[in-house]
């Protein structure tokens, strides 16, 4: 237990020892996670609104004219098992009729003497799917039922948008792993530049019968210590446009940002913890090689 | 107790030592004498095993360097305590923090550490300079303070390199002094040298080193 508290007031009166290489590494850190912690609140909110626009995604299935109610509630509990279908709305004959009286202020019966409206079927789509959401199974197993005539979709638009928002997650992911390799890589080389110059330190440990890892302790704590300051200024800042901006952003383009400062916190302080870990571990490593 | 068997040592760019066979028995105080660049230090760089031999093996107490995996090295220099001409004391931390550095890593209890670095203080006379920094202590200073932290672990065996290079004739002869208590209360000592006036006549082994090979022991 003393030996661990000796580490961890080691790790942070090395906060205060490398003042200079603290600042370096924690403003690395801090940019960082604000670039990353900005590309997940859009990606956050980009899948919220892709989510929303999946919701009003809708197939429309016309049954044949001799197919009874019976046979249509079969058919559709059939919809149902098809992957990639949330729920469906039946309208009977009947139904279509109504709305045809809704919309047109007339009953179809008192125009052509017969009922030609088709019964037809709403399918809704699932929402909350993380890859590309691919309609034509669908549509070729809807076709498949030789009860159904026609299948009405919005193919072109439906595919172009999931185009798109799978381009912006790949390109999303893409980048926030370039950023985290490369800062890694700059916290690396920050922490190096501390050990060489307490390399004193590192060789008394040695002599003294520190073992490897009590040795890299401390550097590793101090890294931490650096991830963690970092994720909280950058937390700080993003939660402050946030909140300043939210409105204006609100008022100009109809969307709402969501967020939270806990969870913003929380994300942030584990990806800096991990990229700072990663970074002054790689660098001690190295040099004890 | 510590022997040197067949044992060759050469750097990459030349120099070393050659075909050591010597041997430091529990309890004895032994001088290691030589010119600047003889090979004085491969000796005790190999005894604490920062150097491993290229050619025969070195076996400290129990430990052999044939044998060790590099894993037990810090746990065999645990019972080694190691004095340094430049003291190798760390200027960022106080006369207490620094003598303390060997308890912590050993993972003492910070009672313990008190007290036992406390002591230490007080035997090498440096109890009212706890709280001074390595640069503001003179060079007798630090180096007392440097056996201190070699000694608080309680070592079986103290490897000194050149302690007395960098002090004067009286502080020298003081440290060798202190070195001699210590050596009389079990601890083996060996202790290298080119000063040959201020080690000779005092009744310990002297082992001479020249070019790398063992001419006396």
């Amino acid at each position: 237990m003393d030996k661990m508290i000796f580490l961890l007031s080691e790790g942070l009166k090395n906060l205060w020892r490398h003042k200079l290489t603290a600042f370096s590494a924690i403003f690395s850190i801090f940019l960082t996670l604000t670039v990353a912690g900005s590309l997940i609140i859009v990606s956050d909110n980009t899948g919220r609104i892709i989510e929303y626009l999946r919701d009003k995604y809708k197939i429309e299935v016309f049954f044949k004219q001799n197919i009874s109610d019976d046979q249509i509630v079969k058919i559709v509990k059939e919809f149902k098992s098809i992957p990639g279908v949330r729920s469906t709305t039946i309208i009977t004959k009947a139904d279509a009729k109504k709305i045809f009286k809704s919309q047109f202020g007339e009953n179809v019966l008192d125009i052509v003497g017969y009922n030609p409206l088709p019964a037809s079927c709403v399918i809704n789509l699932v929402k909350e799917q993380e890859n590309k959401l691919n309609i034509r199974p669908i549509i070729d197993r809807l076709r498949k039922f030789s009860e159904v005539d026609e299948v009405n979709y919005q193919g072109r638009l439906i595919n172009r948008i999931e185009t798109t928002y799978q381009n912006f997650v790949k390109i999303s992911v893409i980048l926030l792993i370039a950023i985290l390799i490369v800062s890694v890589l700059i916290i690396s080389n920050t922490v190096r530049l501390t050990i060489y110059a307490k390399k004193d330190l590192i060789k008394s440990f040695q002599l003294v019968g520190a073992t490897r890892l009590f040795v890299k302790a401390p550097f590793i704590l101090e890294g931490i210590f650096h991830g963690l300051i970092g994720a909280l200024i950058s937390s700080l800042l993003l939660f402050s446009c946030l909140t300043f901006g939210s409105g204006f952003i609100l008022s100009v383009t109809g969307l709402k940002i969501h967020y939270s400062f806990l969870n913003l916190l929380f994300l942030l302080s584990s990806l800096g913890v991990v990229i700072s870990f990663l970074g002054s571990n790689r660098a001690i490593s190295q040099f004890l090689k | 107790m510590i022997q040197f068997d067949n044992v060759s040592y050469t750097y990459e760019k030349g120099g070393g030592v050659s075909n050591v066979n010597i041997t430091v028995q529990d309890d004895e105080y032994v001088f290691l004498i030589g010119p600047t660049g003889s090979g004085k230090t491969t000796l005790l760089r190999l005894a604490y095993m920062e150097l491993l031999p290229k050619v025969g093996r070195i076996v400290v107490n129990k430990y052999d360097s044939s044998k060790i995996k590099p894993k037990k090295i810090p746990y065999f220099r645990r019972n080694i305590g190691m004095v340094f001409q430049d003291y190798h004391l760390l200027n960022d931390r106080n006369l207490f923090e620094n003598i303390a550095l060997p308890l912590h890593v050993m993972g003492f209890q910070k009672d313990e550490i008190i007290d036992r670095v406390t002591e230490s203080l007080e035997e090498i006379g440096l109890e009212s300079k706890s709280d001074h920094y390595p640069n503001e202590l003179s060079g007798g200073e630090q180096q007392r303070a440097c056996v201190a932290r070699a000694l608080i672990k309680d070592p079986d065996i103290i490897l000194a390199d050149e302690p007395t290079g960098n002090l004067d004739p009286v502080t020298s002869f003081e440290l060798i002094k202190l070195l001699e208590e210590i050596n009389r209360e079990g601890t083996s000592i060996l202790m290298a040298s080119h000063n040959y006036n201020l080690i000779k006549g005092r009744g310990h082994r002297i082992i001479e080193i020249q070019n790398g090979i063992v001419r006396k022991s």
